[in-house]
């Protein structure tokens, strides 16, 4: 079994004409956020708290979990943790219009975000978005708490380093692997998920 | 050869009850499982096919147990669900190269096949779901409640596989009550 090979058919059934759109609006729709309510906003961290709830909600959301629990993924020879890598990706990829749009919105309002700050925007997304995955198989207050549980932990990830470190390079690179760390347990657990999830309805 | 052995398999979860069930299908052979509605006989086939993990007793595909080695068990059976493929012409030819991708299949190859099942089977939804469980060369096919007649016609196609067939049992409708007279007290 060639497990890229199967990867980048998933991935390549994931990246349609709708994916394009959708991330098109996602930059616009946040772009135009930033731009208009970003002087509201003027606490330093509330980059990161708007991408991440953004990013949390957007991979929980019920269309994704629709499009994942399709029973022709299930029927594939894949095990949870391949399947899980596959169906990351794509929602990673969506997760990127978010900082992306804001970091737009913020440059046209002539605020634009240090590259510090960009930087751990796309973490927050990366690991809000890993984390939110799991909710895809769950339903109710369980999904609710596991977007939650995302924002959450992708905020604390990326706020914590620069509240303790001194140069915001240091505090980047902390940042970083924090992320990788939560990043990395999430795929792992989305890959359990997959693995345990009897698809019944 | 044994292709598929059923042991008191069975789930259960909330209000959905699948009855436990066993068999041994060999090579050539045919099984049909009964279950008391269309849902429990869904069900009952994707736990065959290594979808759904069964909450009571164990499947076996060829060696491997479906709950401990699902990916290996998935490879050796073709699984054809109730709804059949309701995409169009164009949405099958691109499902039989994503097949053949996951699959590792050569492209050609599968479209070939697929052309092939439905020359034999006809060219509707089922027809379609069925090309595609047998783009790949499978031990054992599991047809999620089939359209009658369907069963010779895949036995044709596939003389050497195992068929597993569900279906659900008709619970014959209860008479109409009888309308009492006013006068009948």
């Amino acid at each position: 079994m060639n497990e890229l090979r199967a990867t980048i058919a998933i991935v390549r059934r994931h990246l349609d004409r709708r994916f394009a759109w959708d991330f098109v609006a996602h930059v616009a729709l946040v772009g135009g956020i930033a731009f208009l309510f970003g002087r509201l906003l003027t606490a330093w961290w509330t980059p990161l708290a708007v991408v991440s709830a953004l990013c949390a909600a957007l991979a929980g959301e019920r269309s994704l979990a629709r499009s994942l629990r399709r029973l022709t993924f299930f029927a594939m020879p894949l095990y949870g943790r391949q399947l899980a890598r596959a169906h990351a990706i794509a929602p990673s990829l969506m997760a990127l219009s978010v900082p992306l749009g804001y970091a737009g919105g913020a440059a046209l309002r002539h605020a634009p975000l240090s590259p510090g700050m960009v930087l751990s925007t796309v973490l927050a997304a990366l690991v809000a978005t890993l984390v939110s995955l799991s909710s895809v198989f769950r339903d109710g207050a369980r999904a609710a708490l596991y977007i939650t549980l995302a924002a959450a932990l992708a905020i604390t990830v990326t706020v914590a380093p620069f509240e303790f470190e001194p140069t915001v390079a240091r505090a980047a690179a902390f940042a970083t692997l924090l992320a990788a760390i939560a990043g990395y347990f999430a795929l792992r657990a989305f890959g359990e998920t997959l693995a345990r999830y009897d698809p019944v309805a | 050869m044994i292709v598929l052995r059923a042991v008191d398999a069975g789930f259960s979860r909330d209000d959905l009850i699948v009855e436990a069930f066993s068999f041994t299908l060999r090579a050539g052979e045919s099984a049909r499982v009964v279950q008391p509605n269309a849902r429990a006989a869904s069900i009952a086939a994707r736990i065959c096919a290594a979808i759904v993990k069964p909450s009571t007793g164990t499947v076996f595909v060829g060696e491997y147990e479906t709950r401990l080695q699902p990916p290996e068990a998935k490879r050796r059976v073709g699984f054809v669900d109730a709804a059949g493929f309701e995409g169009d012409e164009h949405g099958f030819r691109c499902e039989v190269a994503f097949r053949a991708d996951v699959w590792n299949l050569d492209r050609n190859g599968a479209q070939e096949r697929a052309r092939h099942v439905l020359a034999a089977l006809g060219d509707d939804a089922y027809a379609r779901a069925l090309a595609l469980a047998l783009v790949a060369d499978v031990a054992c096919v599991v047809l999620d409640q089939p359209p009658a007649g369907i069963l010779e016609r895949v036995r044709r196609f596939v003389p050497l596989a195992g068929i597993v067939h569900t279906q659900a049992v008709l619970v014959p409708a209860l008479p109409e009550p009888a309308v009492l007279s006013p006068a009948v007290t």
